[in-house]
Parts: structure tokens; C-alpha cells; sequence
């Protein structure tokens, strides 16, 4: 009943839901990122096993964002997480250049998969606060994004996920780029 | 004879030969392997130790199972998990150890012998018969899953996460876990905790080594070990000093070996330390201590064990975990004929055990849930499945699980899982039943195998007997307070009023096992109506006609029309469980057991049933009372009747002990068959039968019950007004025959 009512509420305030997936090498500042999300403040993260997930409501959109654990080994599993997502969020440690090859090799096995075929596409550059740190367009020239993520709605923002810096606006353009489904 | 001997042979004349479940000499191991796993900050999860030896199989396999996802979220949690090993070279070893055990024992049996005069024809005849007892219940035990495979491994994981600001990133999160093939073993939990607690500060093999040598240590060797009759007959009962005669033979029977050893060393110096042993509180438990690193931790080891029984977990938290919500706001299933036996608003608890029963896939979900809430509600289900009779849930069982082990998962037909990870709960297309845990609530897959129709149905319907169907139209069933025809509706309010009202976690077991054995019950009577003959009934129709004066088996109703009706509203969920592991394996384990048995030519819990159940005329309550009389009779008296006098003073003590023996394995089956809280009311009644020789007989049953081991405990909890009966019998009957007893 609460439920419904809600549902109600959604649809006449034009509120939105988004499930959004939120992958990146291993220690790039996704856990960071989502606790800044969720709690507004700069938490001191440990390794992720297996993996996080929270609800963060802003501007009217529900979203669901799911961070998964970034170890080369566990990689493999993030397909099982593809199914139903309608943003990626791919964030990028800007100060790690030796990985960035890496990171391209993960971020276009993902985005060109067929379950992944109607996602946004957001890069976190994130770590902007570190000195000598790529900026965006660095950062989407040596990703390749032009190429990889030429059938994709896609953009970079630079953020510093510690004080929040460019990790707002970045949900921001998401919740007004999504197309939502047709109202049930 | 010395009079200290006469009083053992009078307290342990109706037991079997004393085996300890875990003997000190054996060479199977408490615990098979230790192994250590820590979260690498950048090879995620890998093994960092293991202990006597590695452990076959996939490494990081494993180690992925001992670091649960989310570990990181919570200072400590505890998983469970299960290795199917490969032991084809292990059951040669195996086969090897048996043999040398046996000979072992043969050894002992002589030692003894000679050692110990008097015990001398009880042991020699224990020698007779033992091999194939204890041979009988090791392979119970042991090779119980023979169709199956091997033994499982059974795991216990306790992962703790430490913020460490020395390190980078800030934490170090790792895991210990023992490998044992005990089902029992959440009660290394507290030595685990030590264990690990130890490693964090001494990373070394050593850490290792320790904790395994002190589990092994453990004694358990003065634990009787008890048949599968008496474990279940000591799980039903509250009494917490059944079977005490047996600790108290263990104990006695070590004291004279180390009075033996001590007089041939130092006859002066023997005095000086006996050693204390001392009975248990209570005779569920046996109490141990393991010393580790000079902390004596005490140990509380199950005695009875059931099959299918692995941890400790609550089946009345399951139950209530899903029984809430569905109390308080209902919520329809989307129908299923296997699981939705009873509508759309059928019980949560009955979709899960007819899902279970059927072979199902079924995943408990714990999002945000530590990983050892989702193995518990695994095992639950499990024993609920099981009952203790089925079996087949465990070894397809994954207490916990996760992502990575998700394409081989699904390769198991029909399995039970726990996971934490709420992505499982997104992809419908990998289970057939979902329970979430912290809604209480169950989801039926809408990919779920719609099943195939089965040509029984139509048998019931050309006899004009409505077979429910879950389709749409069927609003009878939907309606709350509507008919029942399979009964369970009224089960689960019984159930849950009997937990509300604080029933403990044994009572309820119990129950549930009635539920199992009745479904088991109504499926043989099921088969034998659509089909002629069942496989779960190995006697055969022939096999019980008046042997002792009554007839009939399988489970009784008060009509014809009640069975059919019955049979017809559990149509679906027979069918579709006659197609799964545990019916196969329970046709198998009947055929097993029924070749052990010592009485074959009566149904007891059918005639049991028929006293408690139905209207008999006197003449029909008669023959049952009298049959039972007789059975118990004639199975004291061993073979040919050769001797009149059941005093047994003429006959040797040998003969003696094989009636004594038989006789009570017989009052065993007969307490096996009574359902809980019954008691012996129903055979009790026959002490107020208007034919007095149905009431002597009746007496002398009692009398035998009573010296029963068991028994005794089921005389002392009936009611006082049949106690009197009995006793006012006794006077009559030393009156009219001038000599009391």
C-alpha cells in the first residue's frame, strides 16, 4: 500500500529511478566515491570484498549504485552485475598512468557488451587533487572513448571523490541523460 | 559370581555391546585440515597456509569461499561450506584402516578375555554379534551416502577484518577454517576464535599446527556409541539421563582396564590418582575439554546425531523468519502445482518444503546480512527437508556461496544455496524459489519449470475426486479458512502456536519429522493405490498378514473416502518428489534397513496408528495388544523354545544376552514408532481392555518397557491414573496367583 502510493507520488513528481554500476581497477576510489555519495562525507575505505551497494537519492532520481570489488582476479564476475544497468560509472585512479592501459582493456570489455549496449557511460577522473594528475581529456584520449564508446552517451568529469569535487554534477548529467523506460 | 558383577549384568542386560563412537585408538581425525586465507590488496582473496597438508581441489576456490563478499563491512562473520572431495585414493586408505580396526577389536576381545573373567561370556558373545552391529552402524554412519559419493568435508570459516592504519589501505582481512568430517562442527567455534585471534599475531604454520594437534587431542572415547534406533529414540525425549547406563558401563568399563595396567606396573602407587570421570549432565551431550595453548576449552559433543543435521542452526527461527510477514500481510504466490499445494496463500514454510521435496533450486538471500545467517537458514532447510528420515539435501547444499561459483552452481539440479549478494535476486533465470531474509518473504521464479503433467491425476479424476490443481480457478483454496485437504494449514497454525507458546527447538524437530514421516507415509499408500505396489513399503503385501494375529501396514485413515481425498490433494508434489535423489536414496535406505530390522511380519507404528486413530471394536484392540504382547515375548525368548522358564537362570548367560538383545531392540522399534508426546498412553490403555488376558498381557508389556533402558523413561512420564491401573492389575493378579513378583 505505502509502496504503491509512493509509486503514485513518483510518477506525478516525475522522481526517477536508476540502476547504476560502478567498476574501475582496484583502488581507484570507488568505495570513496559512493560513501561520498551516500553519507556526503570522506570515509577511509578498505579493500572491498565481493562488494558494496547503496541507495542515494538526489535531485529526484532513486539511484541504485552498485561498486564491485576492482582485483584483476574478481574481474570476471562484474558481467554478472551488466543485466538491468542503465549507467556505468567507470572510474579512473588519474594519477595511475602506468594502468591506464589496463583500464582501457577492462572498461571496453564492458562497454561493448550487449547487456551493457544502452548504458550511460560516466568516467570518474578521479584523484584530481593529486599533483601531475591526467585531466579529462587525457584521460578519454588514452582511453580511446571516441572508439570504444562510439555507440554510447558518454562523458568525463574530473573529480576528487575525498571532497566531492565534480562527483555531484557527474550523477547530475546521469539523471539528465537517462531515457526511462516507459511508464509502467 | 561376585555381587558387584551380578549388579553390571543386571543394568546392561538388555544392552548391545558397548562401542565408543569415537574410539581413542582410531585413525580418523577430529579434523582433517587447517587453512589460513587473507584479502590481497591486489590479487583479491588467496590462501596463505595450510595445515597438515595441502587441501586437493581448487585453491583459490576456496579461498573465495573463506573470504565472504563483504567481509570488509563487519569485524568478524562465520561461514559454512562443504568440500565434496575426491577420496577414491582416501576410501582405499580407508578400507585399510577398517581392516586393521577390525582386527584391532579382535585383538582387544581376546585381551579382554583373558584379562577379564566375567566378562568373559558377555564378550565373547558381544564378539558374535558385534562385527555385524558395529560393522551395521559404522556403515550408517560412515558410508551412508555410498550412492552418492563419498563424505562430505564440512567447513568452518571464521573471517575476521582488522583496521590496521601500518598497512596500506588500511586492513587486513583474513580467514581460518577447520576441515572436519563431523557435522558438529560449530562447536570448534570458540577454539577458532582463539585460533585466529593467535595468527594475527604470529602469521606462521606453527599457529596452525597448534590448534590442530589440540583438536585432535580432544577425547571422545568414552562416548557409547549409540544404533540408529536409540539415537532417535534419545533425540525425541526431553529426559536428560536416558541412556546414562551406557556412559556409566563406558566409564566403568575403562576404570577396570586402567586398574588392570595399573596393578601389573606399580601395584603400590595405583591408589594414588584416579582419575575423574564423571557422568553427564545431561546424556545428549558428552563433555570434553581441548587444551589449547594451556586454556582448557570445554567441548559439548552431540551424542545422537541425525542424518542431514550439519551446525548448529533453529528451525523455529526459520520458520518464524517467514511465518511473520505472511501473518501479517499475506502476500499470494504466483501458483505452482508443485509448490503452491495449497492456493496462492499457501504457507511460506509448506511452498519451501514442497520446493525443497521437489528438488527445487532454492536461494536464501541475506543482503547486508552477515554470510553465517545465510548458511544457518541453509541448513535449516536442510533439516527440515530431512526430517531425519530423507536424505539428499546436504550434499546439495551450499551454506554459502557467491558470484564466483555461480556457472558450476548452476549445473546442480535442484540445490539450496545462501548468498548475500542481492544480484541473485535480479536474475530469476538461476532459482526456482527465492527466500529473502530480511523480508521474510519467498518469490517463485516466473522462469520456474512449470512441470509436466502426470497421468495420476487422471486416476483420481475418474473416480470422481477432485485433485487440486494450482491453476487460476480454484478459489475454494485461495480463501483463508477454507478447506484443507492436505492437512497443512492446520500443521502450521498447530506449529506456530506451539512455538509461540515456547515449545523448544527439540519439540519442534520433532514435529517436523512427523510432518516428513507422514508425507513419507501418505506416498507409500499413494504408490500402492495408483500403482499396485510401493517401493517404499520392501515387505510386500504379503508380508503382513496375521502373523501375530492382526494384518495391515502403512498409514492409517479413518475412511476410505478421507484417503482418497488425501491421496488426491498430495497428487503433484509425490509425483514430482518420486523423481528426485531423496526418494531414491530413501527406497534404498528402507530396503537397508529393513533387512536389519528384527521384526518383520507386523507394522508396528500401523498397529500403533490403529490404536491411537481409530474406533476398534474390543475384539480388534485386542489382537493389537495381544500382537504386541507377543512380539516382545517371543523375541526374549531366542530361537527354539528349549526352555519355558523366561527367568533365564537355566539357560547360559551367552543365549541369555542374544534374547536380551533382540527383546530389546524390539522395545526399541515399538517406542520408535510412537509419535511424540504420545507416550505409552495408547499401549496403556490396554490395562482398562475388558478381557483379562489382553490386561496380563498388557502388564507384562509394561513390565518389560519398564526395564527397558528407554523405556524406563517413557514409564515414568505416563499418567498416574494408568500407572495405578497397572499396579492395582499387579495386586489381582498376585492375589489370584499367590506369589508376587
Amino acid at each position: 500500500m505505502g509502496a504503491s502510493i509512493s509509486k503514485m507520488m513518483n510518477k506525478i513528481f516525475g522522481s526517477k529511478e536508476m540502476r547504476l554500476l560502478m567498476l574501475g581497477l582496484d583502488a581507484a576510489g570507488k568505495t570513496t566515491i559512493l560513501y561520498k555519495l551516500k553519507l556526503d562525507q570522506d570515509v577511509t575505505t578498505i579493500p572491498t570484498v565481493g562488494f558494496n551497494v547503496e541507495t542515494v537519492t538526489y535531485k529526484n532520481t532513486k539511484f541504485n549504485v552498485w561498486d564491485v570489488g576492482g582485483q584483476d582476479k574478481i574481474r570476471p564476475l562484474w558481467r554478472h552485475y551488466f543485466s538491468g544497468t542503465q549507467g556505468l560509472i567507470f572510474v579512473i585512479d588519474s594519477n595511475d598512468r602506468d594502468r591506464i592501459e589496463e583500464a582501457r582493456t577492462e572498461l571496453t570489455r564492458i562497454i561493448q557488451d550487449r547487456e551493457m549496449k544502452d548504458a550511460l557511460l560516466l568516467v570518474f577522473a578521479n584523484k584530481q587533487d593529486l599533483q601531475g594528475a591526467m585531466k579529462p581529456k587525457e584521460v578519454s584520449d588514452r582511453l580511446q572513448l571516441e572508439k570504444i564508446a562510439k555507440d554510447h552517451v558518454w562523458k568525463v568529469e574530473p573529480s576528487c571523490a575525498t571532497t566531492g569535487e565534480g562527483i555531484f554534477e557527474g550523477l547530475a548529467w546521469l539523471s539528465n541523460n537517462v531515457k526511462m523506460p516507459a511508464a509502467k | 559370581m561376585v555381587r558387584e558383577d551380578e549388579e553390571s549384568t543386571v543394568s546392561t542386560r538388555n544392552s548391545p555391546p558397548l562401542r565408543s563412537q569415537y574410539p581413542a585408538d582410531s585413525t580418523e581425525k577430529h579434523v582433517e585440515y587447517i587453512l589460513v586465507a587473507s584479502f590481497d590488496i591486489d590479487r583479491g582473496s588467496v590462501m596463505e597456509h595450510q595445515y597438515p597438508s595441502a587441501i586437493s581441489g581448487d585453491e583459490t576456490m576456496l579461498a573465495e569461499l573463506m573470504l565472504p563478499d563483504q567481509a570488509h563491512v563487519r569485524s568478524q562473520d562465520w561461514t559454512i561450506f562443504f568440500l565434496h572431495k575426491d577420496t577414491s585414493l582416501e576410501d582405499e586408505e580407508r578400507e585399510a584402516r577398517r581392516a586393521k580396526k577390525r582386527r584391532q577389536r579382535q585383538e582387544r576381545l581376546a585381551a579382554e578375555n583373558q584379562e577379564d573373567a566375567t566378562a568373559r561370556a558377555e564378550e565373547y558373545d558381544a564378539g558374535e554379534y558385534s562385527d555385524d552391529y558395529v560393522s551395521d552402524s559404522d556403515e550408517e554412519l560412515n558410508r551412508a551416502d555410498d550412492p552418492d559419493g563419498p563424505p562430505l568435508v564440512y567447513v568452518l570459516n571464521l573471517v575476521n577484518t582488522k583496521q590496521d592504519n601500518t598497512v596500506k589501505r588500511g586492513a587486513i582481512v583474513k580467514a581460518m577454517a577447520i576441515c572436519t568430517r563431523h557435522s558438529f562442527l560449530h562447536i570448534y567455534k570458540p577454539l577458532l576464535l582463539l585460533a585466529l585471534e593467535e595468527y594475527f599475531r604470529a602469521p606462521i604454520m606453527e599457529t596452525l599446527a597448534s590448534l590442530y594437534n589440540a583438536l585432535n587431542d580432544m577425547d571422545l572415547s568414552l562416548m557409547p556409541k549409540l544404533s540408529p534406533l536409540e539415537s532417535h529414540v534419545l533425540q525425541a525425549t526431553d529426559s536428560k539421563d536416558m541412556f546414562i547406563e551406557k556412559f556409566d558401563q563406558m566409564i566403568r568399563h575403562r576404570k577396570e582396564i586402567e586398574a588392570g595396567k595399573e596393578s601389573q606396573r606399580t601395584s603400590a602407587s595405583s591408589e594414588l590418582k584416579p582419575k575423574p570421570y564423571s557422568l553427564p549432565r545431561d546424556t545428549h551431550e558428552f563433555e570434553s575439554k581441548v587444551l589449547y595453548n594451556g586454556i582448557p576449552v570445554p567441548i559439548k559433543v552431540p551424542t545422537a546425531l541425525s542424518p542431514e543435521t550439519v551446525g548448529d542452526f533453529s528451525l523455529i527461527k526459520l520458520i518464524q523468519t517467514f511465518s511473520t510477514p505472511h501473518t501479517t500481510q499475506p502476500q499470494p504466490f504466483a501458483l505452482h502445482p508443485h509448490l503452491t499445494t495449497s492456493g496462492a496463500f499457501t504457507h511460506p514454510i509448506i511452498v519451501l518444503i514442497n520446493a525443497l521435496l521437489t528438488q527445487k533450486r532454492i536461494i536464501f538471500l541475506g543482503h547486508n546480512r552477515p554470510s553465517g545467517e545465510v548458511a544457518e537458514a541453509v541448513l535449516a532447510a536442510c533439516a527440515l527437508a530431512s526430517g531425519g528420515i530423507l536424505r539428499g539435501f546436504v550434499r546439495y547444499a551450499f551454506p554459502y556461496t557467491d558470484l564466483t561459483k555461480i556457472d558450476d552452481l548452476l549445473k546442480v539440479p535442484g540445490f539450496i544455496a545462501g548468498v548475500t549478494n542481492p544480484v541473485f535476486a535480479h536474475t530469476p533465470e538461476w532459482w526456482d524459489l527465492l527466500c529473502d531474509l530480511p523480508t521474510g518473504r519467498m518469490k517463485i521464479s516466473p522462469k520456474i519449470d512449470a512441470g509436466t503433467a502426470n497421468s495420476s491425476v487422471e486416476f483420481f479424476q475418474q473416480q470422481g475426486i477432485p485433485v487440486p490443481l494450482a491453476g487460476a480457478a480454484q478459489a475454494g483454496f485461495d480463501a483463508k479458512g477454507a478447506v484443507d485437504p492436505t492437512g497443512d494449514n492446520q500443521f502450521m497454525d498447530h506449529l506456530l502456536k506451539g512455538i509461540a507458546s515456547r515449545l523448544g527447538e527439540n519439540v519442534i524437530r520433532a514435529k517436523w519429522r512427523s510432518w516428513i514421516l507422514r508425507f513419507t507415509r501418505i506416498a507409500t499408500a499413494f504408490e500402492e493405490t495408483v500403482y499396485g505396489a510401493s517401493a517404499l513399503y520392501p515387505a510386500g503385501h504379503d508380508h503382513d498378514e496375521g502373523a501375530y494375529g492382526v494384518s495391515g501396514h502403512g498409514y492409517v485413515w479413518p475412511d476410505e473416502a478421507s484417503r482418497l481425498k488425501e491421496l488426491a490433494a498430495n497428487v503433484q508434489r509425490i509425483e514430482a518428489w518420486r523423481q528426485t535423489r531423496s526418494y531414491h536414496t530413501f527406497k534404498m535406505d528402507l530396503a537397508r534397513r529393513w533387512h536389519k530390522t528384527f521384526i518383520h511380519d507386523i507394522d508396528l507404528a500401523h498397529q500403533h496408528d490403529r490404536l491411537r486413530c481409530l474406533r476398534l471394536t474390543h475384539e480388534q484392540s485386542a489382537a493389537i495388544y495381544l500382537a504386541l504382547a507377543r512380539v516382545v515375548e517371543e523375541a526374549g525368548r531366542p530361537s527354539t523354545s528349549d526352555s519355558e522358564d523366561d527367568q533365564g537362570l537355566t539357560l547360559d548367560t551367552g543365549r541369555k544376552i542374544a534374547g536380551g538383545k533382540a527383546q530389546y531392540d524390539v522395545i526399541l522399534q515399538i517406542l520408535s514408532v510412537i509419535p511424540d508426546n504420545a507416550g505409552l498412553f495408547y499401549i496403556a490403555m490396554g490395562l482398562f481392555h475388558p478381557n483379562e488376558e489382553v490386561r496380563v498381557a498388557v502388564v507384562k508389556l509394561l513390565e518389560r518397557i519398564m526395564d527397558h533402558a528407554a523405556g524406563r523413561h517413557l514409564w515414568a512420564s505416563l499418567g498416574r491414573f494408568a500407572k495405578l491401573a497397572f499396579y492395582r492389575l499387579k495386586r489381582e493378579e498376585g492375589h489370584v496367583r499367590g506369589d508376587g513378583v
